[in-house]
Formats: structure tokens, sequence, C-alpha cells
């Protein structure tokens, strides 16, 4: 067994063993960070081995969200069976994305990214017969909800939920492992290193890119489908801007683009807010040091992982986990 | 070391998990204390509204150290979800099934609630008096027993600026309207319209709407003024009310403003261009600590004491602290009709039998009255006008058909 199978193998164990040691309420937390950690997944291929950034996830969970929300919510497709068309929907508008993105790069990719995810919400509210305006989609209660909000198989729904967030992310975690590992994954890592020297090989560059767009985009469709599905209710302010840094900055924490780090970040855009309120002398219900220790957190953390990350790597490579 | 570690983790866990489940009885209710639970914008842009939970806190802390009700201490836990609706969703959420709050109180922003409604309903938890004014939350009992409003609803106010229109300027009113183009925007006009009846055709020259997360209205004011009108509702909230006062004011426009009760808080109002503010009109239901009326009232000065007292940084002369205090105390009231065996369905009984004409910080005449029927606890308003840097109430407390 190499370490990465041993790795995913205990990742699973420990899922598994999770909602059986936790209360009800952190089961359905958990769902919620398997959709972080599917959309950070999306972001992986993209930014960490595609080399593209992309600051406007959020805005692709939001185009998954709402595709769901709008099925199941005004069309009685059932839950289930909204995900893939979600996947799709958003994965298009990704393909869709990623042409221009071709012409751009770094900072200029960053910047209309994040233009894609400052205007979606407003869009989202301006054509509010088709999406619900402001007031967003009720999701709770619809026929189209598997469980009706209750439950399915004995399981309670918030476990129901965890169940199927958790299953589809280590289904996608796998395939994002293969499609990495293949000759898909090294095209994206040449083109990312040096677009000439990969052009000299034979790589497609305009493709290989392209195509890094919509996979991504399409895992944050999925994202944005579960989340949906997990809160029962989705609005524009549901995907708002700083969805799309933290989404960005939980692919950088988690090992720097690596999809092995993706549990990471997606654990620490849920579970911050709650970590800074056990600051003592923080009184969590101030609005303004949940939000400057929000900002500080991320800072030192941007800081400091890179070091403890380097340490440990190098730890690594004398043999002690006997990885490579 | 790490395995030791991960042991230590899920054990802790274990333990949190078990002392969670160990409530038994109605939930939130234990001998000596009650779990109240809200959550409302704490930070962001609409964090002024925030001030009602802290008011209502501080009026708790007050209540508690009076001994509580019925012997018990009131907790009230409150979550920031910065006016997103989808926050409210998952803090309600943590409130009902980690934090076993026997009610939901006082919830703020009306998509908030919207949004909040079927899964509250669904787990038979009590969400009353919300902040909010939509009317839906006083009609729709019957699909949502559990659910109960508080703030006059948003159809009545359209109703009394429209009838106040009618009886002072029926023959020359141009009116142009800014709403907000969400539930609540849309609740207010459509009770003006209401109320000018068959009228409204001919005196509403110009409706415009914006959306709440737009950067500023100048072109819509500008659109407005172009309009030829002569009469200004704003149904506008934060700093789009803001805005419209101060490019009226550029623009030049004096027309006869009404500006809604969520943005007419003397605090608001004094950061508006005076000279255009002067005149304006709108509603009052709880009394504005700023309004020299009430300067030396009783329920004035015994919110000032909570706020000094129990509301730390608080400004005494916050409207929104005192709609907080006043939220609480008819809340106390409740709890306390519902009586020393507590259950959600004696809550619920108890706020659908309200009469309380006591409350220290509504404004004389306004009343909490409910029936099972009836879910408006504050049904009645009287107008107010703006004068020289303060509000000044006129005509007596009145109330429009819903």
């Amino acid at each position: 067994m190499r370490p990465k199978q041993v790795a995913f193998g205990l990742g699973v164990l420990v899922l598994v063993v999770l909602p059986f040691v936790l209360s009800d309420f952190r089961t359905v937390q958990l769902a919620t960070v398997g959709a972080y950690f599917i959309a950070i997944l999306g972001l992986d291929v993209l930014t960490g081995h595609s080399g593209q950034i992309s600051l406007g996830h959020g805005a692709f969970m939001a185009v998954g969200g709402y595709t769901t929300a709008i099925l199941m919510a005004n069309h009685g497709v059932r839950d289930l069976v909204t995900i893939p068309i979600a996947a799709a929907v958003a994965g298009g508008i990704g393909l869709v994305a990623g042409v221009p993105a071709l012409r751009l790069s770094g900072l200029y990719l960053a910047l209309a990214t994040f233009g894609i995810a400052v205007v979606l919400p407003t869009i989202l509210k301006k054509f509010d017969h088709f999406t619900g305006g402001s007031t967003g989609i009720t999701l709770f209660g619809k026929p189209t909800q598997t469980g009706h909000g209750v439950g399915v198989w004995g399981l309670t729904n918030n476990q129901w939920l965890y169940v199927l967030t958790w299953t589809i992310g280590c289904a996608l975690f796998l395939f994002a492992w293969w499609l990495l590992d293949s000759r898909f994954g090294r095209s994206l890592r040449a083109v990312r290193d040096s677009e000439l020297a990969a052009a000299a090989s034979g790589v497609n560059r305009a493709k290989y890119k392209v195509l890094a767009f919509g996979v991504s985009a399409a895992f944050a469709g999925v994202a944005g489908a579960l989340f949906a599905i997990n809160v029962a209710y989705t609005s524009p302010d549901t995907f708002p801007i700083t969805l799309s840094l933290y989404l960005l900055v939980g692919a950088v924490v988690g090992f720097f683009g690596s999809i092995w780090g993706a549990a990471l970040g997606a654990l620490l855009i849920q579970f911050l807010p709650d970590i800074v309120g056990l600051i003592p002398h923080v009184d969590p219900k101030q609005g303004g040091p949940t939000t400057f220790f929000f900002g500080l957190v991320l800072v030192v953390l941007m800081l400091a992982l890179p070091l403890v990350l380097r340490v440990a790597s190098r730890v690594a490579n004398r043999g002690y986990l006997g990885a490579r | 070391m790490t395995r030791n570690l991960c042991a230590l983790a899920l054990a802790a866990l274990a333990l949190a998990g078990i002392a969670a489940a160990s409530t038994s009885g109605t939930p939130g209710v234990s001998s000596t204390t009650i779990t109240l639970g809200s959550s409302g914008p704490l930070t962001g842009e609409a964090a002024a509204a925030a001030g009602v939970l802290r008011g209502a806190e501080g009026y708790f802390k007050y209540v508690n150290a009076r001994g509580g009700v019925n012997g018990r201490k009131i907790d009230f836990k409150y979550l920031d979800d910065g006016y997103d609706p989808s926050r409210t969703v998952q803090n309600v959420r943590q409130l009902i099934q980690q934090d076993n709050v026997f009610a939901l109180f006082s919830v703020v922003g009306t998509n908030g609630n919207l949004a909040i409604r079927d899964f509250a309903n669904a787990s038979g938890v009590p969400t009353v008096f919300s902040a909010s004014g939509a009317t839906t939350f006083g009609k729709e009992y019957a699909k949502y027993p559990w659910t109960i409003g508080y703030l006059p609803p948003y159809a009545e106010e359209g109703q009394l600026y429209a009838k106040h229109i009618l009886a002072t300027n029926a023959k020359k009113a141009k009116i142009a309207v800014l709403y907000q183009s969400d539930d609540y925007g849309k609740d207010v006009l459509a009770g003006f319209r209401k109320g000018l009846g068959a009228k409204a055709r001919s005196l509403i020259v110009q409706t415009v709407g914006y959306d709440p997360t737009a950067s500023d209205v100048q072109s819509q004011v500008a659109q407005l003024k172009a309009s030829g009108a002569n009469t200004f509702c704003i149904f506008a909230f934060g700093k789009f009310a803001i805005q419209s006062f101060v490019y009226a004011n550029k623009l030049g426009w004096k027309p006869q403003i009404y500006v809604n009760d969520v943005a007419s808080a003397s605090s608001i109002m004094l950061l508006n261009p005076q000279s255009t503010a002067e005149g304006a009109i709108s509603i009052l239901w709880g009394k504005d600590p700023a309004t020299p009326k009430f300067k030396k009232d009783a329920g004035t000065a015994l919110g000032a004491k909570i706020v000094k007292k129990y509301i730390p940084g608080g400004n005494p002369s916050d409207g929104f602290l005192i709609a907080g205090m006043a939220e609480a105390f008819s809340m106390v009231d409740a709890l306390k009709a519902a009586g020393k065996n507590l259950t959600r369905k004696g809550l619920m009984n108890a706020v659908t039998h309200m009469n309380e004409a006591n409350n220290p910080f509504l404004v004389p005449g306004v009343k909490v009255h409910t029936t099972p029927t009836f879910r408006f606890p504050i049904a009645s308003a009287q107008l107010q006008r703006w004068h020289n840097r303060h509000w000044e109430p006129f005509g007596g407390v009145q109330s429009a058909k819903l």
C-alpha cells in the first residue's frame, strides 16, 4: 500500500466514524464542509495544477445552487437528479469562461474572475421572477426534497445530508486524483510550469486550460448544488464575493492547491468563525473584533503554514513516512 | 502521539454530544432558565438593526436581576447572520438542534424570517415577535401557526401615509415613490396603493424600485424628480434612505417627503440634509428617546437606565434599542402568561392572546393586542413630522384595515 492510499483509507474511516460520535447538528455542519471540500477540489485542479487563479468560484457555486433550487422548487425535479445537471450547467459556463481566460493570466485573470463573482448576485436579483430575487428560494419541505427534511433509511435528515455530501465528495476526490495522475494532469502541470515548453512538447495549451476551467467549474457546480440541498434555501447573498475569496484561501491553506489539503481548507472556512469566538475577551456578538480576528488568523496562517509544511515535507522526505 | 490526540479529541466530542442531549421535558426550559434564540445582522451594512437584539438582551438582564419570569432567568442567545438569509437558516438550525432553544425571539429581517419559516414550523419551534413588518407573518397563520411578527405591518404603514395625503393634499398631490424591490418595499408600496384606492392611478406619477445590493440611488431620485412630483415617498432602508434625502437636496427638489419607519430613527434623520428633511412625515410606535415629548417620560428613563447598566457602549438615544426593549417587554408578558408549566404550545397560546396596554416603551395609545386570528401585535401607530432636528408626533394613534 502506498502512503497516499493509506491516507485516503484513513480519511474515509474518519468520515464513517464521525457521525457516530458527533451531535446531529455537527454532522450537518460537516455536510456543509463537504460542499466546500468539493469546491476546493475544483479550485485545486484549476489553480493548483493549471496555474490559473480564480477569484470567482463562488459564482460557479451559485450557478450550481440555483440550478438545483430552481429545478427542485419550480420544475418538480428530485434533488439527487439536479446534482449532475448542476455540474453540467456550471461546467458549461466554466468552459465558456475559460475561453477569454486564455488571453488573461495572473493578476488580470484573478480580476476578471473576481468580476464574475461581484456581478452574479446582482444578476440573480435582476431576474427575480426566475430566481426569487433577494427573497431567495426555500427548498425545505418541498416534495422534491429526499426525505422531506425528515430523513431516510432510519437516518436523521442531518445524517442523510452528511452521507450524501461526503459520498459524492469521496467519489469526486477519487476522480480528481485519477484525473491529475493521468495524462490530463501532467499536461496541466506542464502548461502551468512553462507554456512554451509544454507547447514544444506537443501539449495543446488552449485545450487544456479551457478544459481545466470547465472541470473546475463543474466541481463548484456540484458543491453549490449540495450547499443548496444542505441549507434547503438559496439566495443571492448565499454566494457572496467573500465566499470566492475564502475558497481560494482554503485552497492555498490546503497545501497550496494540492487536493490532499482540500479537507483542511474546507474545515477552516466552516469553523474559523467559531474558533474566533473562543478567544477570551472577544465578544462574538460585536461585529468588529470577529471580522478583525478572521483576517488576522488568515494572515498568520498564510505566513506560518508554508513554514510548517516545509518542515513537514523535509521530515517526510527523510523517509519518516516513506513518502515519494 | 497523533493517535492519542485524535482519541482524546473524539472522546471530548462524544462527551459534548452527551452533555447536549441530556435535557428533558420542554427543550430550552429548565427549573432555573428559559433559553431563547435569535439571529440578526450583528455585522455588515444592516448592523444598526441589531440594536433590537441588544436592547432586548438588556431588558432580559434587567428582568433577570429582578427574579426573572416565574422563577426562571432568561438566557438570550443570538447569532450573527450579516443579513444573509442562508446564514439565518444555518443559525436557526444551530439554535434549534444544538442549543435546544425553547423559542426563537425577534429574528431580524424580512428575508431571513421568510427563509426560516418552513423549517421552524416543521420543527414546531415558536418563532415569536419577529423583527419584521411583512404582512405575511400576521396573515398566514393557518399555514405557519408557529410564526408571529411584531412591528406594525408594512401594508398598514403604507395606508397611513396614503390616508394623510388624501386628507391634506388630495387635489394637487403628484406622488413619486422610491421603494426597495424586495418583499419589504413591495409590501409598503402595495399598502400605499390600497390606501389611495381609486385615486392611486391619478395621484402616483412614478414609482421606481432599487436593488438592495445597489451602491446608490442617485439615478432613481433624479428620475423621480423629473416626473414633476411634489410628494416623495421614501420606502427605503438604511443608506438608501439617507441618499434619497441627499440627492433630493442636491437636485434642488423640495417635495413633501414621507419616509418609512425603518429609516426614520432620529439618529438617522440627523444625518440627512436638514433643509430637505424639514417637514418630512413618518410613523411612530415605539418611544423615540430623542423626541422632546418623551424626554422626561418614565419609559424613556427606564430605557436609559437599562442601557447604562446592561448595554455597554449602547447609545441611550438609539431607537433600535428601545424597540428591542418593547419587544422584550411583550415577550416577558407572554412568558408570564404561559405560566409556570412552560410549554411551546402554551407560549403560542399566550402570544395569540395578548392584551398589553402598559408597555412603557410604546407610544401612549399603542397597544399590543392579538387573537388567534388577528396576529399583528402592533397594529396601530401615530404620525410624526420632522421639525427643527427632531420628530413631533401629531394626530392621534390610528390603525388601518388589513
